[in-house]
């Protein structure tokens, strides 16, 4: 989820609690053996099909942290084959080619442009580079995945923004990857309900104590200088804040923010380590947002609270507290419950059944053990294969210079029932939110939103 | 030996006349070519988990009347000489689920076969219509391609003039999957086994624009 968090953190306590035969071998990458417990195909009459689509060549650029975590997460798809890779810096790439040693290596991002052979681009360099590549891979025919936020800056997410809404016969997709994650659908789906009753206000924090800064090269630094860093809110945050969007089911009207350079303070850097802001949605409800690079204390987190219960959501895990005076849902009841202090935390789990007996045979995490990040990229594949088709059908039968039936038929049907994911609303709704946040911390000022700096047209 | 020159010539001529005629006959036809937006074609099936939907909007072809054909109230009852060819990529059928389109896309045999395609025979005019723009209520006979078998099919559909030039034609039938050899898809999931019912219903609007360029020859 974060982007210069590419390690899965593990926990001592958990490995230690769980710390059966299988658990240590699924850590260690091995495969749980487990008892036959299910009839046999042939009793069952089930036939096997192959739901994976076809191949769709990928092409990487940027090697970093993060771009290696794609990278690998691309590596256990079965049909994301990567065929090229790209950076500037030689050690990133050479280590991001590890995990697709037959890829062509690239310094230039358009040598993987001009490479026929690539169907789709993965655009996770620093942001302010990817106005340049998104746009030249869009115009060069590529379907792309943009790692979010879109843009260090509102012109550039425009100028992308633009871009994808001409280059229809292409899918986008940001990488706000918690979009496509089956747990985040669930929770949305519970929220949206009612479930907490009438959202009153949210918060959201992040904190890793940690520099941000690399020895490796000077340009591997720039999320420490404004002039190419969103900042913590813009890099780390937008993912948080999106989740609001999402949650609250609003646009932010307004954006306050506080920041400050507390504990890296001999470095140069000009980008706060620390900061705070207060997002305002329609209605009163606010989101507050915290980030430092100044402690690690309680990681990160997001809490909806509402005037029947509560949701805490961290790890991408999520547990409900409810007020005593909240109706009776009826299922809690037998539903598991985890204790936080004096609170005890209802486990909000998609499919709470199939997880248990999954825990059951592998680990206590069974359910949450395919990332966010797995989920986007089958989603961005799935999707690019949907896309493409859709365009040749049509072009076999239609007149494909009729961009507007083009476009009203791939609005009408195809995007409609696409694999969830974040596509260009999603994506640039949330970079402008939280790039605007960023602007409030830097000049310490309240910003009103206007409405029209959200919209795509 | 002349005489035998001169028939042949005279025969060649009527051939050519007659060849001339048929080439004016089909243009003066009343020809229809597929919209490009506005048509949906919905499959509707049943399973032992819950009813599942899959729905396209790309149908592509082409109908035909015969010359001075107008879908107007001067239309008697009776037959119409009519043709059409109607075809539809099976791939564009969606559900909202991925791997539920390549399971039924495995069981229709899409690679093989990646369209479905109906080509209309015999179209008969049940009634009057009750306003001027429709719908014209028709009995239609045809013939349904499906995973490369094909069924003979009757089914009443209806005619709308939606514009002096577009007309919407929808209708629906009831089919058995295994009457084209496709096997109803039995898939494994996490919990077991999933049946789908041999039972579907089709139901379609099709749309089309009296312009001989709107889409490509099916």
């Amino acid at each position: 989820m974060k982007k210069n968090d590419g390690h899965q953190d593990l926990n001592r306590r958990e490995f230690l609690s769980g710390s059966s035969l299988s658990t240590l071998m699924m850590l260690m990458g091995g495969v749980a053996i487990q008892a036959q417990d299910k009839p046999k195909e042939e009793e069952t009459g089930a036939t096997n099909y192959q739901t994976t689509g076809a191949p769709v060549k990928c092409g990487l650029i940027g090697c970093g942290a993060w771009g290696r975590e794609i990278i690998k997460t691309l590596a256990v798809l079965p049909n994301a084959p990567v065929v090229a890779v790209c950076d500037t810096f030689a050690i990133g790439r050479d280590r991001a080619q590890k995990s697709a040693p037959n890829a062509a290596a690239h310094e230039d991002y358009r040598k993987v442009l001009d490479d026929k052979e690539v169907q789709a681009v993965i655009v996770a360099t620093p942001s302010h580079l990817h106005r340049e590549m998104v746009v030249a891979a869009l115009q060069a025919g590529k379907h792309v995945y943009c790692e979010a936020p879109l843009a260090a800056n509102h012109e550039d997410a425009r100028a992308i923004a633009q871009a994808v809404q001409s280059a229809i016969k292409v899918h986008f997709q940001a990488g706000l990857q918690m979009r496509s994650d089956p747990q985040y659908l669930f929770r949305l789906q519970f929220i949206r309900s009612g479930a907490l009753g009438k959202t009153v206000k949210a918060r959201a924090q992040w904190q890793k104590k940690q520099s941000w800064r690399t020895y490796s090269a000077k340009e591997m630094n720039w999320r420490l200088q404004r002039a190419t860093s969103p900042g913590l809110i813009g890099e780390i945050g937008v993912h948080q804040v999106d989740a609001a969007i999402a949650y609250i089911n609003a646009l932010p009207v307004a954006v306050t923010g506080f920041g400050g350079i507390l504990r890296w303070t001999d470095d140069g850097r000009d980008v706060p380590d620390t900061v705070q802001s207060v997002l305002e949605f329609p209605g009163g409800v606010r989101l507050s947002y915290e980030a430092t690079l100044a402690s690690s204390f309680d990681a990160d987190y997001e809490i909806y609270y509402g005037t029947d219960s509560t949701i805490m959501i961290r790890d991408n895990k999520a547990w409900m507290f409810k007020e005593v005076d909240a109706p009776l849902l009826g299922w809690e009841v037998y539903a598991q419950k985890d204790s936080f202090y004096k609170e005890t935390g209802i486990a909000l789990i998609l499919d709470a059944t199939k997880s248990t007996k999954a825990a059951a045979a592998t680990g206590p995490d069974a359910a949450y053990m395919e990332s966010p990040l797995r989920h986007a990229l089958a989603a961005f594949v799935a999707n690019c294969n949907s896309h493409a088709a859709a365009v040749k059908d049509f072009s076999d039968n239609f007149d494909i210079s009729d961009t507007a039936a083009l476009k009203e038929y791939l609005d009408t049907s195809i995007n409609k029932v696409k694999t969830p994911h974040a596509g260009l609303r999603e994506g640039y709704q949330a970079t402008v939110a939280a790039l605007k946040a960023n602007e409030a911390i830097l000049k310490g000022q309240k910003i009103v939103l206007q409405k029209e700096w959200f919209d795509l047209a | 030996m002349k005489t035998t020159k001169a028939c042949g010539s005279l025969l060649a001529g009527c051939l050519l006349v007659l060849a001339l005629a048929r080439v004016n006959a089909a243009e003066n036809w009343v020809a229809y070519s597929a919209s490009p937006t506005g048509s949906k074609v919905k499959i509707d099936g049943t399973s032992t988990l819950h009813a599942w939907t899959m729905e396209s909007q790309l149908v592509s072809g082409k109908m035909e009347f015969e010359p001075g054909f107008k879908l107007d109230p001067s239309l008697k009852p009776g037959k119409v000489n009519a043709r059409a060819q109607i075809s539809m990529p099976v791939r564009q059928f969606k559900s909202t689920k991925d791997a539920m389109d390549q399971v039924m896309q495995q069981a229709m045999k899409e690679p093989q076969f990646p369209k479905i395609e109906y080509r209309l025979t015999e179209l008969v005019l049940k009634e009057a219509p009750k306003m001027p723009e429709g719908p014209y209520p028709f009995d239609s006979k045809g013939e349904l391609v499906i995973a490369g078998v094909t069924n003979k099919i009757a089914m009443p559909i209806t005619l709308l003039r939606v514009s002096p030039t577009r007309v919407k034609v929808s209708g629906s039938t009831d089919l058995k999957m295994t009457d084209y050899g496709v096997t109803p898809p039995a898939p494994k999931l996490a919990l077991g086994a999933l049946k789908t019912g041999d039972d579907i219903k089709i139901t379609f609007d099709w749309v089309a624009n009296q312009r001989a360029d709107a889409a490509k020859a099916p």
